[in-house]
């Protein structure tokens, strides 16, 4: 299946993408996605995952989820 | 409650209040203003960017949640987006209820839930 992530802040500079098409299984977790997009990538304890506008946890499998995002730490006001 | 979210790229014109009810006895305003200073630097401003379509359901969420421990009548919320200069309105929020306490204490709560849990983002400069 087809997943749609995206990227904010200073995530979207670290990954160098917005928005990416990626193919995946309902099975796989966040953090295995961001495994295989961005091996090099390491979400820390402060950013937080997104799955269809909601936040999630990193270990849960997407299911049939169709967007992911990164939220690394909020600053709005 | 009665709840209006707006996220905006233009400067922010408060509209004046129409009071939903004749019960309502207290208006409360809150604007967010971008400083000059930044970690003792000066800055042209700050640069926003949301999710908007999660930050919108995050605010719908933490409103009825917000509402139920303390009834409001109405709550307006502005966030704009993009560049906003130093000295220009970066938030606006009105909350009315009957009483002062409940918009009090949803004004405060609001806007700290705003800056822990709500994807909007800002930086320093264009």
């Amino acid at each position: 299946m087809k997943i749609t992530v995206l990227t904010f802040a200073q995530t979207r500079t670290q990954l160098g993408f917005a928005e990416k098409s990626f193919e995946c299984e309902p099975t796989e977790t966040p953090r295995e996605i961001f495994r295989r997009l961005a091996p090099h990538f390491d979400p820390g304890k402060t950013v937080r995952v997104a799955v269809n506008q909601e936040y999630a946890d990193w270990d849960r499998p997407v299911g049939e989820a169709t967007e992911l995002a990164l939220i690394p730490p909020v600053s709005g006001g | 409650m009665k709840t209006r979210i707006e996220f905006t790229r233009s400067p922010i014109v408060p509209p004046a209040p129409e009071f939903s009810s004749s019960e309502i006895g207290a208006c409360l305003e809150f604007a967010g203003i971008v400083r000059e200073l930044e970690n003792g630097n000066k800055i042209p401003g700050l640069f926003y960017e949301a999710y908007e379509p999660m930050a919108t359901a995050q605010l719908e969420k933490i409103l009825a949640e917000l509402g139920t421990k303390n009834p409001c009548d109405e709550v307006l919320f502005v966030h704009r987006l993009d560049f906003v200069p130093v000295g220009e309105v970066s938030l606006f929020v009105r909350v009315c209820s009957r009483h002062r306490g409940p918009a009090l204490a949803l004004m405060g709560e609001l806007i700290e839930r705003l800056k822990a849990d709500v994807p909007v983002w800002k930086r320093a400069g264009k």
